[in-house]
């Protein structure tokens, strides 16, 4: 389980992940908003369609790609959350994209 | 940044583009703004990195923080992701510090979610403040012990430390003991965290072997052999057995690469002052060989010496005097090095798969016995297994399979690394949407060094 060690008060921003709103610090990584809301799966592996999560977190595993705001690919660990951003499990896989 | 510094001591200014948020690179990641109740329980070293922070936000480099460089060409053109936008800058001399990423360890169930890599563990907690409570750390080296040293400290739960260390790796690393000791401030902090790590109470596991993850779907903890078979249940494990150089820029740019046996990685090949087979690119840190923290500074400042030089700005002997002293902390820093690059050399069954349903590039879900296959329907070399089998063709760009690719072929082969190789990599070096890329704009530099 994840959590934050922070015991400041820091400006709190709104994101949506999955559907589900999460208040979260502002200035942090859109990888912890997933993390600390307990939704770890970050996108479906590209051929068996396995969920993946956060691994390398520095942006050079490309395994924590999301879609911000309707756009997809995009590494959640090199983004910063901003007030109102939609994230979503990044669901295109091989099979997705034939259809 | 050390580089920068020293321009700017020399009148000179540099643009210098970040791929991070704030300056600091991954070791000094956050230290200026760190969001944690108390930053010293990440050490001396960690709170030390402020005042280098704060000398070159002082300078007159120019940061760019968040761009993202995706091509360099010979020509001395440079195009980066910028706030959306495609940038495009010219530079004379380019100095390029990639820095190191963790070495793959692909064992079985290492793509399941709640894997991940002890640097990983490290940039949650300094960027983000951010830990996984009761988890397993498992691998070897000064890294993955800093970390569980640095959890205890913030009272976050470790559920265990399997360390992978090979026992007879002790007996082989003695013999550079002797020379290793003029880095005993930094063989004594090493010693210092081990300790630390027992008094709390840890348990610690020694030499383990066959390590595999458990779990379906996630995982949910780690099986290995360490005086019989143990298993740890927890829904994180991290990952480490050393760093590689991060090899895409300097591989795309086509500079010249040598496998080092010592420390079982690909490095730049490059002079004294980090001048590359490109005679206008350096190379400084940890992306041209592992060297550490303190030796990338040195590096990074003798490659700015070396560029003044180049520049005109000082003839070379006169570089060649203040690079003495520099150059002689490298060489103390290296032996050092190659005394724990032996100690902690990566037990080879970690390093390579040793099961044939393990996945060996995680983008393109390519196992062990794809890659075999694609072998013995003729694949030599990195680029022909590529081809026929797409393992490294995924988003990462062969990022985490490159070095299990290289090291497979050459025990099929019974060859060196080096006369395998390595996959020909090209721009650009990120994921672009076609988008961004017709948002093109021209930076030219602000060459009086004024912010």
């Amino acid at each position: 389980m994840f959590r934050s060690l922070r015991t400041d008060n820091p400006e709190l921003v709104r994101v949506s992940v999955n559907g589900h709103a999460v208040e979260i610090a502002s200035g942090q990584s859109v990888w912890s908003a997933l993390a600390l809301s307990g939704q770890t799966t970050t996108r479906k592996a590209a051929l068996s369609g396995e969920d993946r999560s956060a691994y390398c977190a520095m942006g050079v595993c490309f395994e924590c790609m999301v879609e911000i705001d309707g756009i997809p690919n995009q590494q959640a660990c090199l983004r910063r959350v901003a007030d109102g951003m939609t994230i979503a499990t990044q669901t295109i896989t091989e099979t997705s994209v034939a259809k | 940044m050390s580089a920068a510094l020293t321009l700017s001591e020399h009148g000179r200014s540099a643009l210098v583009l970040d791929r991070g948020v704030a300056p600091g690179g991954q070791i000094f990641r956050s230290v200026s703004t760190s969001p944690l109740p108390d930053r010293t329980a990440l050490g001396p070293d960690y709170a030390a990195g402020a005042e280098l922070v704060s000398a070159y936000t002082n300078s007159r480099a120019k940061h760019v923080a968040g761009a993202d460089v995706w091509h360099i060409g010979e020509d001395g053109r440079i195009l980066y992701s910028h706030e959306g936008t495609t940038k495009q800058v010219e530079a004379r001399e380019i100095l390029i510090c990639p820095g190191a990423i963790e070495r793959p360890m692909p064992i079985r169930g290492w793509t399941l979610p709640g894997v991940m890599t002890a640097g990983a563990a490290q940039v949650m907690l300094k960027s983000d403040a951010m830990v996984a409570e009761n988890a397993v750390f498992a691998g070897s080296g000064p890294l993955l012990y800093l970390i569980v040293a640095q959890y205890l400290r913030l009272g976050v739960k470790v559920a265990g430390l399997v360390d992978t260390t090979p026992a007879e790796n002790y007996l082989k690393a003695a013999p550079l003991l002797p020379a290793a000791l003029g880095g005993f401030g930094l063989l004594r902090k090493g010693l210092a965290l081990l300790s630390e790590i027992r008094r709390a109470g840890v348990p610690v596991y020694r030499n383990a072997t066959d390590l595999a993850i458990l779990g379906d779907q996630r995982a949910e903890g780690l099986v290995f052999t360490s005086d019989g078979r143990q298993e740890i249940k927890a829904d994180t494990v991290f990952l480490h057995h050393g760093v590689l150089p991060n090899p895409n820029m300097t591989r795309a740019l086509g500079l010249a690469h040598h496998w080092n046996e010592d420390q079982l990685a690909w490095h730049v090949t490059k002079d004294a002052f980090g001048q590359s087979s490109l005679p206008h690119v350096s190379v400084a840190g940890d992306g041209g060989g592992i060297v550490g923290a303190d030796g990338a500074r040195h590096e990074g400042t003798l490659a700015a010496m070396n560029v003044l030089t180049r520049l005109g700005h000082f003839a070379s002997d006169q570089r060649d005097r203040l690079a003495k002293p520099r150059l002689a902390q490298l060489r103390r820093l290296a032996r050092f090095r190659r005394f724990i690059d032996r100690l902690y050399q990566p037990r080879p069954a970690l390093r390579l798969p040793q099961d044939s349903e393990t996945v060996v590039c995680r983008c393109e879900e390519q196992r062990l016995s794809d890659l075999r296959q694609g072998f013995e329907e003729g694949a030599r070399d990195p680029n022909a297994l590529k081809s026929r089998t797409r393992c490294g063709m995924g988003p990462c760009q062969g990022r985490q399979c490159g070095p299990i690719v290289s090291g497979l072929l050459a025990k099929w082969q019974d060859l060196p690394v080096q006369d395998v190789g390595y996959y020909r990599l090209r721009s650009p070096q990120k994921l672009l949407s076609l988008e961004e890329f017709s948002q093109f704009q021209t930076v030219v530099p602000d060459e009086g060094g004024t912010k």
